[in-house]
């Protein structure tokens, strides 16, 4: 297996080497606490992990660790501070199933935590980690290594990367969000596959948020609550894609709030992906909202045009199509949209290219893309028209718009326009500044503005809407229909 | 609604449900205690949802009915009155008049059927057990219980019953008190239960030292039937730690000791107990305990006994309280200490089946 990313074991050691740390503390345990209780407590426990200050003991059973606690916290916690800093507590966790049976020491074999993955991926076999993975809800053609990385998305990738590699310390939750098609349900799947690889025995739960909520519904239906619960609140990770769908439904919210609570509490990852950022999911209550935002937020951007052909080329040798690099370039310049439209566009010109025995030139692709490319917004709008459409609808001239002019009417235009500019293309925020002779500080301030008021004023929203559709529909027929307000026509400069 | 009733009879009654009965509660009614009069006389209930009890007593109805009354409001108004002959009549809206000679009162209650209902007890393992033995090993346990609530399963006693025997185990994380009887039981029906520590307290004060008790266990519930009264609670859902894990294999000395006059010493002793580490010493040596403590810029204690003891000087901190608890619920004249060494976990005997784990303390010299 290629990866392209180092495997954790080459990654610089961000945990200490726990096994070390033990073998050197015990040898203080025992003088500070005496051989008998060194041999009664401590001979088959070990350091499990350190988290957020605390040292995690595991002992061998849960008696044991309630008796370690209360009775050698202090001199632990004194003992251990001399090799981990800064330590304020001591935990212990028990391996013993509830039977009080002494688990045999071999079966999780000892750490540093680095080697961990490493011992524990040649212990389970392909099949059976496919197996538990299709289980959990994944789908296995989305993994990391079909994952192409440009600059639109290296954030984002490299926090699922890191959240698969330590869940539920380094970023809690992670949450992404972007446009459809561009890459979160194939993040969340590759982080549950990359989980899954590390750590074979972990719990994964992969489901949209509609599968939640109607998970919930049905268990109230069958009176099979605690089920649910046991089924949520127990995973080590839980993915759950499209969460806006919880936004307006006050029941699930509260559910899920309950879930993500006892989650994070045990420290488990959860990553969520949405539509749009969480601050915009509507009737998302604000303790919701706030608690999506306090892990990492990653947006994933329309990829530019260099990872548009590094996708394609991908997908295409993955295919087996036979379509040139410089086909794909076409292709790629074309189509801007979402992957969805790209991987469309990409199997239209190849089977065209097949049916014409490999014939097709560059200046064909426009052609046989001809519909596609009406179908995204990114590629149709630009920034002219929106001035355009701004100026038709608040019935100003386009130097106004552009102009020094701040009455409220124009003032509110032209943050329209540029709202619409930084929403509807894929232009740069110096590029819409430019374009409008603010500097970019403006446009960032007028997009923020115009979201916020877009939340409080109806009146406002639906006007930016009705804009929006008329900038997507005009844009693929303007040739064949005439605009809506040709009397607007003779005010334009 | 209407009867009359010996105070002695009713105050007792009141007296063993209204400890159930919670002072800060958010229901109203279940500050009250159900009142049933039938032909027979009167059945009182109380309930805080987790335990309820029951109680039936004899008393002279003359006119059936159900209502509820506050429940410690009744007792002390009960208490106080000046005749032993009450009579009680309850109108239709809950108010009760109480005439006990020259006395009068008006008590509002609340309807009986707003009481809530003891839930149905679903099939269950059903034995009897001398209330006596019960009610020692109880007592002999049930001190050593964690109010740590971060603990839940801790806060509570752990029965087990098998092998023809019930164990009692309670601990706290720092000491572990355990009692094992004998007990006839069906076989194949050895089953487990964490009675809570506020039913383990009101099943305390209900048993007697005589007669038998009938008990049922399901996997949430457990019911207690004797002589008149019944208590029925919830029990603590979980597994219960292996306490077998932190008991001590065998002991290298063994010391024989007086146990009411153990007690007393420790007792004075621990007025001087150092404050911030709570321990006190306990030297043995040739045929004596020295207990003593040190508590700087306070004083001193030490009291000398005569144990039975000939192994070699050991010294070992105690927390005092932790001793004096078994100590006082036994009744043994002779107790045991069992030590390994200074560090490790000593156990207290007895010539019974009974053990009691303690931590010794660890204080510098």
């Amino acid at each position: 297996m290629h990866s392209p990313y180092p495997l954790p074991t080459d990654k610089p050691l961000s945990q200490p080497n726990l096994t070390q740390i033990w073998s050197e503390a015990s040898i203080e345990i025992r003088q500070a606490l005496g051989n008998s209780n060194y041999d009664l407590w401590f001979a088959n426990a070990r350091l499990l992990e350190v988290s957020e200050g605390t040292a995690v003991l595991q002992t061998p059973g849960s008696m044991y660790s309630i008796w370690v606690e209360e009775n050698f916290k202090e001199s632990l916690v004194s003992i251990f501070q001399n090799y981990l800093e800064p330590l304020t507590g001591i935990r212990c966790e028990s391996v013993e199933a509830d039977d009080g049976q002494e688990v045999v020491q071999d079966e999780e074999p000892d750490k540093p935590v680095e080697v961990k993955p490493k011992v524990l991926i040649e212990k389970v076999s392909k099949s059976k980690l496919r197996e538990r993975g299709l289980k959990s809800g994944l789908v296995e053609k989305y993994n990391f290594e079909n994952f192409v990385v440009g600059e639109n998305s290296d954030l984002a990738a490299a926090a699922a990367r890191a959240v698969s590699e330590q869940p539920g310390k380094t970023y809690q939750p992670l949450f992404f969000h972007s446009a459809c098609g561009l890459g979160k349900t194939h993040l969340l799947h590759a982080i549950g596959w990359e989980s899954l690889r590390l750590r074979p025995k972990s719990k994964i739960i992969f489901v949209t948020a509609e599968e939640f909520a109607n998970d919930y519904i049905n268990a109230i239906h069958k009176n099979a609550l605690v089920a649910f619960r046991k089924k949520y609140r127990e995973a080590d990770l839980l993915l759950i894609d499209d969460i806006q769908f919880l936004g307006r439904k006050d029941g699930f919210q509260k559910e899920f709030f309950h879930t993500f609570n006892s989650l994070s509490d045990r420290q488990c990852q959860i990553v969520l992906a949405s539509d749009c950022p969480a601050s915009e999911i509507s009737e998302l209550e604000d303790r919701l909202s706030s608690r999506f935002q306090w892990g990492l937020t990653a947006e994933l951007h329309r990829p530019e045009f260099e990872t548009r052909a590094a996708i394609l080329r991908r997908k295409r040798d993955d295919w087996n199509m036979e379509v040139s690099d410089d086909l794909i370039n076409a292709i790629v310049e074309r189509v801007r949209g979402n992957v969805r439209v790209l991987e469309g566009a990409l199997i239209r010109v190849a089977m065209v290219n097949t049916m014409n025995e490999n014939t097709v030139e560059t200046s064909d692709v426009p052609e046989i893309l001809s519909d596609i490319c009406g179908d995204s917004e990114a590629a149709s709008v630009g920034i002219d028209e929106i001035k355009e459409a701004v100026c038709e609808h608040y019935d100003i001239e386009l130097k106004v718009l552009i102009g020094k002019k701040r009455t409220a009417r124009v003032a509110e235009a032209r943050q329209v326009a540029m709202f619409l500019c930084r929403t509807m293309t894929d232009h740069s925020l110096v590029d819409v500044a430019a374009s409008f002779g603010k500097d970019h500080g403006t446009v960032i301030y007028a997009v923020k503005k115009m979201r916020a008021k877009c939340e409080q004023s109806a009146s406002l929203k639906s006007t930016v809407e009705l804009i929006k559709r008329r900038l997507v529909r005009g844009g693929r027929v303007k040739s064949s229909q005439p605009k809506k307000f040709p009397a607007d026509f003779p005010n334009r400069g | 609604m209407k009867f009359q009733i010996e105070k002695d009879v009713f105050q007792e009654a009141l007296n063993q449900v209204q400890h159930v009965v919670s002072t800060r509660t958010t229901l109203p009614i279940l500050s009250n205690v159900l009142i049933e009069a039938d032909e027979l006389g009167l059945q009182l209930s109380t309930t805080d949802l987790d335990v309820t009890i029951t109680k039936r007593i004899a008393a002279n109805v003359s006119e059936t009915g159900t209502t509820t009354m506050p429940a410690r409001r009744l007792a002390s108004i009960v208490r106080e009155l000046p005749v032993s002959e009450i009579n009680f009549e309850v109108n239709a809206d809950n108010a009760a008049s109480v005439k006990a000679g020259p006395s009068f009162f008006k008590i509002l209650g609340l309807p009986g059927s707003e009481f809530p209902t003891i839930g149905e007890f679903g099939e269950a393992k059903e034995f009897t057990i001398d209330q006596k033995l019960l009610k020692e090993a109880l007592r002999k346990t049930s001190y050593a219980i964690s109010t740590d609530e971060t603990r839940y399963v801790l806060n509570g006693v752990n029965c087990l019953i098998g092998e023809g025997l019930l164990t009692l185990v309670a601990t706290d994380g720092r000491r572990l008190a355990m009692v094992e009887q004998d007990l006839e039981f069906p076989a194949g029906n050895e089953t487990a239960a964490i009675i809570p520590t506020k039913a383990v307290n009101e099943l305390q004060r209900l048993l007697e030292d005589e007669g038998e008790m009938k008990v049922s266990l399901t996997d949430s519930q457990a019911s207690f039937e004797l002589n008149e009264s019944h208590l029925i609670t919830k029990l603590i859902e979980g597994n219960y730690p292996n306490f077998r894990q932190v008991i001590p294999g065998a002991a290298n000395h063994r010391v024989t000791v007086e146990r009411e006059l153990f007690h007393n010493a420790v007792k004075r002793v621990s007025l001087l107990a150092n404050e911030k580490t709570n321990s006190i010493k306990f030297a043995f040596e040739d045929n004596q305990l020295t207990i003593s403590a040190n508590s700087p810029e306070v004083g001193e204690a030490e009291e000398v006994i005569d144990v039975r003891y000939d192994g070699p000087r050991i010294v070992v901190a105690f927390n005092p309280e932790f001793v004096m608890a078994p100590l006082r619920n036994l009744d043994q004249d002779e107790v045991f200490i069992d030590l390994i060494d200074e560090s490790s976990p000593g156990v207290i005997k007895i010539d019974e089946p009974f053990l009691y784990v303690i931590m010794p303390m660890r204080v510098a010299g």
